[in-house]
């Protein structure tokens, strides 16, 4: 039998057990769930040992220079400290190691977040007011300030909707400043208005899916 | 709970070494900060075979207490290890290991998405039903409006300004400001959360 048509037939089997829950939860679903994760775990694993713990860990712990390998030190240590964290009895042992994966994440995601979204996304906001180069280039500079307009007004007032700081008044009741509070409406409009954008392209990604997997279904049968 | 002072030090000490070969360019700290990225991915590498290990103690707990749907569980466990062991005989890379990627992860995970399809018609219907307001309106108004100007007609095929006007500036005017505030309050949340756990106000290694 070929190997395509065992994984056709394997394919077809877990897309019907899955699409099965459009009539209700079932125990064929839930075989198919349990399947993919235990496969799509043992494949992570499969990954982590093969790309990441083999060529960078094990392999220059034998082949590396001197130098290079008592600086691996630190990473096995840690490592080893890690696994602790399996049982419940030795966990506390693998503080230290979560210690350096919060630490050095925490400064991976504030240099991501500075240099990869605020400081880029200021800029796009600033550059449609760029008139001068918008005219050199050939461009329309009324349409394009409209537009900056537009969206410099939808990113501020989106912000403002998660603004929560407010001050308490005498008599005791919590409200947020007036002009934050008008802000705040508009960027509710904004946010509806974008996350309607977002479902309608996450919509016609899961139709396209489902058109695929039932083209599938009908391949099989050579339709 | 016991104070961490070890944890501490080590998360504030290489969070700020990091931050020094992000921002500051000198030779030595980026050299410096490249190791301990690196040393970091190691560990998290280990740290996913240690997040493996839990889930085959827990759904192991599950089959040994005889607990309900503990078959689930055998399901899970066999799939995880057979395929664990072709993976780590073979390689991720090995034509058996692909054959597991195409006959079951990539059809699942599609047909996962395709059920996403007609879940999102009910809730959509369920929000109209349950909380019919300006904004739920808005909201679904928008994404009609967007599929629809989006297809190709039978006979007419796009619909004309709305195709090739509305949604394109829908698009990439307000719907981008939106989204421009939207992604700057992820990046000011990533990076306070960040700090937070810099000066150790936030500690998820433990201690107090």
């Amino acid at each position: 039998m070929p190997t395509e048509l065992i994984y056709g037939a394997i394919s077809f089997l877990l897309t019907l057990m899955v699409l099965s829950y459009l009539i209700g939860d079932n125990a064929l679903f839930r075989f198919a769930i349990h399947v993919f994760v235990g496969v799509s775990a043992g494949y992570v694993a499969a990954v982590a040992i093969y790309q990441v713990i083999w060529p960078y860990l094990l392999i220059p712990l034998v082949t590396a220079s001197m130098l290079e390998r008592a600086l691996l030190v630190v990473p096995l240590v840690f490592s080893a400290l890690i696994l602790m964290k399996i049982s419940p009895r030795l966990s506390w042992l693998g503080g230290p190691a979560v210690g350096y994966l919060v630490g050095a994440g925490a400064a991976v995601a504030i240099g991501g977040a500075a240099l990869g979204t605020i400081l880029p996304q200021v800029n796009a906001a600033a550059e449609p007011f760029d008139v001068i180069g918008l005219i050199q280039r050939g461009g329309n500079p009324w349409q394009s300030v409209f537009n900056g307009v537009v969206m410099l007004v939808g990113t501020i007032s989106t912000l403002a909707y998660f603004h929560f700081g407010a001050s308490r008044k005498t008599d005791g009741s919590v409200k947020r400043n007036g002009l934050i509070e008008a802000l705040a409406w508009l960027g509710k409009l904004f946010v509806a208005l974008t996350l309607g954008v977002l479902f309608a392209g996450v919509y016609a990604a899961a139709l396209s899916a489902f058109v695929e997997r039932i083209q599938s279904l009908l391949s099989l049968f050579g339709f | 709970m016991k104070k961490r002072p070890v944890a501490t030090i080590i998360a504030i000490s290489v969070g700020v070494i990091v931050l020094l070969g992000t921002f500051i360019p000198i030779p030595l700290f980026a050299t410096v900060r490249l190791e301990l990225v690196q040393w970091a991915m190691i560990l998290a590498g280990v740290a996913v075979l240690v997040g493996i290990g839990n889930l085959f103690s827990v759904h192991f707990q599950k089959i040994r207490r005889r607990e309900k749907g503990s078959v689930y569980s055998v399901t899970l466990l066999v799939a995880m290890l057979a395929t664990l062991f072709v993976g780590v005989m073979v390689g991720p890379s090995h034509a058996w290991m692909q054959g597991a990627v195409e006959a079951i992860i990539i059809p699942v995970e599609a047909s996962l998405m395709a059920l996403l399809a007609v879940t999102l018609v009910y809730a959509s219907i369920r929000l109209l039903r349950r909380r019919a307001g300006l904004m739920s309106v808005i909201f679904l108004g928008t994404a009609a409006l967007i599929l629809l100007a989006s297809v190709s007609l039978p006979l007419i095929g796009e619909i004309p300004f709305l195709s090739d006007w509305i949604r394109p500036w829908l698009m990439f005017g307000p719907a981008a400001g939106g989204a421009r505030g939207l992604l700057l309050g992820v990046a000011l949340g990533a990076l306070l959360t960040g700090l937070r756990a810099l000066f150790a106000f936030d500690r998820p290694y433990g201690g107090k």
